[in-house]
């Protein structure tokens, strides 16, 4: 007999379940050597899937000297090489029409199409078969369910359902555990928050961004205070902030409800969730997903916790397009607890930190965007908009912060200005110019915010 | 009540759907409201696999 957790485990088969806190109570749970016999077993799966039906995938491997058979262990994988978005890019010019040859199903077979939003560059395609959006939303029924959705939720998604996948699977998951949901498409703000009021809405989806931006268009514009409102939960995506404190706080406290974070990408799906005791870090779903975190400069794969690398990561089930070994980008650590709820699923402490491709050098140090945003939003008297601008003078690089006074801060400004340089100077080394915005001056974002520019390279060029 | 669950009841319960709806979607050949809907039941199933049996067997396997 064993015992993990509050589960105890019988002669391997049977499993006593306390209540119903976890959408899967045997994988959720499984004792970690278990788990990882469990992704073995699926890798080598996707990897003789993807060896026998895609010709990009083959010729990959066989250029690397490795067939399905050489795959034994973890050690094995670690040799398989790595698909990054541009290897992408440059696949879906080729046949067939528009994805590529890393497809792995006939086109017939394709039940939709997505894209990714092209924030670094050139879109990259999407194909899925129906399973894989089945899948999909599985992968998402993890995550709502260990955030406390239930039969009863009534849930609003202020989303322009589109070509980008988004919070589509995030609809489709909590129609399946039985929520009553109710799709915010074309709206605009005013009208969406109109619509969580008349129809007592308890819980939505949305960026961080916008989040932040539906409680300040709901005050400022409608008179509404969003903690009079019903929602009493929200998971957050497409962005880290639901995972950096002082960002999630001003979420939490601006609509009485508790918030949520959860990651995913087009082409990944959705890897991992925060629960409902906030650990202060997000779950991988290790039943669906391989993660590895490599050294950035090394290359060497990080088992250790609190030592930050960049994500590979493999979609142990997805069909028409694999994602095995892929370069996410991602920034990540292990966290070195497991969780009080009882998974098993490793934690990413503090979610996603960044993306390696936006972390930059500036003075020599090196600058990650959401340090940025933690101290911004730790600092009482600042709206939740800002932007930050770095630009070069002769040889020097400079960076400007502009951000706005909420109204009736005027008078601190001085105050709040000294605060924000030594909380800047102290959690990332460098000295800002900080430019002060009347409240509602600098841009809102509806989907994904744009508040960092890098105009050096800009420079460089012109001239 | 009886509060345990059986993995290899309920994996033997997903593979005999699945080969009920796998037939059910040969016989529906010439018949596309019974081959799509099987279809997309075989989809169902394909999630139910990786919930409970690739881990039932898994086990069996050692």
């Amino acid at each position: 007999m064993r015992f993990i957790g509050q589960f105890c485990y019988l002669n391997k088969k049977y499993l006593m379940i306390a209540d119903q806190k976890y959408w899967n109570p045997v994988l959720e749970t499984l004792p970690r050597d278990r788990l990882r016999d469990l992704q073995l077993k699926k890798f080598k799966r996707i990897f003789q899937w993807a060896y026998d039906h895609s010709k990009f995938h083959r010729q990959l491997y066989q250029k690397a000297g490795l067939e399905p058979g050489d795959i034994r262990s973890f050690e094995d994988i670690r040799r398989i090489p790595r698909v990054d978005k541009a290897m992408m890019r440059e696949i879906q010019c080729k046949d067939p029409f528009p994805y590529g040859d890393a497809l792995c199903v006939p086109l017939d077979e394709v039940t939709v199409f997505r894209q990714t939003s092209g924030t670094t560059g050139q879109p990259v395609y999407q194909p899925d078969t129906w399973q894989d959006w089945e899948w999909w939303t599985e992968c998402w029924s993890y995550t709502l369910w260990a955030q406390g959705y239930r039969a009863t939720d009534r849930v609003f998604i202020p989303f322009g359902y589109n070509v980008f996948v988004a919070f589509w699977a995030g609809h489709y998951a909590a129609e399946k555990m039985g929520c009553e949901v109710i799709p915010g498409g074309v709206l605009d703000t005013q009208a969406r928050i109109l619509k969580i009021q008349e129809l007592k809405a308890t819980a939505m989806m949305a960026t961080p961004t916008y989040i932040l931006g539906m409680a300040d268009t709901a005050r400022n514009k409608l008179g509404i205070d969003p903690v009079g409102l019903s929602i009493n939960k929200i998971t957050c995506a497409g962005e880290p902030g639901a995972s950096i404190p002082s960002t999630k706080k001003r979420m939490e406290t601006s609509w009485g409800a508790k918030v949520y974070d959860h990651a995913g990408a087009t082409e990944i799906g959705a890897w991992s969730y925060e629960c409902l005791n906030q650990p202060g870090g997000i779950h991988v779903n290790e039943a669906c997903f391989l993660v590895e975190i490599e050294d950035m400069q090394t290359g060497e794969i990080i088992e250790e916790p609190g030592r930050r690398g960049q994500m590979i990561i493999t979609a142990l089930d997805r069909q028409a397009q694999p994602c095995i070994r892929f370069s996410a980008k991602d920034v990540i650590e292990w966290d070195p607890k497991l969780c009080d709820c009882g998974r098993t699923f490793r934690l990413i402490k503090g979610g996603v930190l960044g993306r390696s491709d936006d972390i930059t050098k500036v003075k020599g140090v090196l600058l990650a965007p959401a340090a940025i945003e933690a101290v911004v939003r730790d600092i009482d008297g600042l709206g939740d908009e800002y932007e930050v601008v770095i630009d070069k003078l002769g040889d020097m690089d400079r960076i400007k912060l502009k951000v706005e006074l909420i109204p009736g801060a005027e008078d601190r400004a001085k105050a709040i200005e000294n605060q924000l340089k030594d909380l800047l100077r102290l959690k990332t080394n460098l000295a800002y110019r900080i430019e002060f915005y009347d409240y509602g001056r600098l841009p809102r974002y509806e989907v994904k915010a744009r508040r960092f520019k890098d105009l050096r390279k800009k420079n460089t060029n012109n001239k | 009540m009886d509060n345990s669950i059986d993995l290899e009841v309920i994996d033997a319960k997903i593979q005999a759907i699945k080969i009920a709806a796998e037939e059910l979607k040969q016989l529906g050949h010439k018949f596309p409201a019974v081959s799509r809907n099987a279809h997309r039941i075989l989809a169902s199933i394909k999630m139910l696999e990786i919930n409970v049996s690739d881990w039932a067997k898994l086990n069996v396997s050692e």
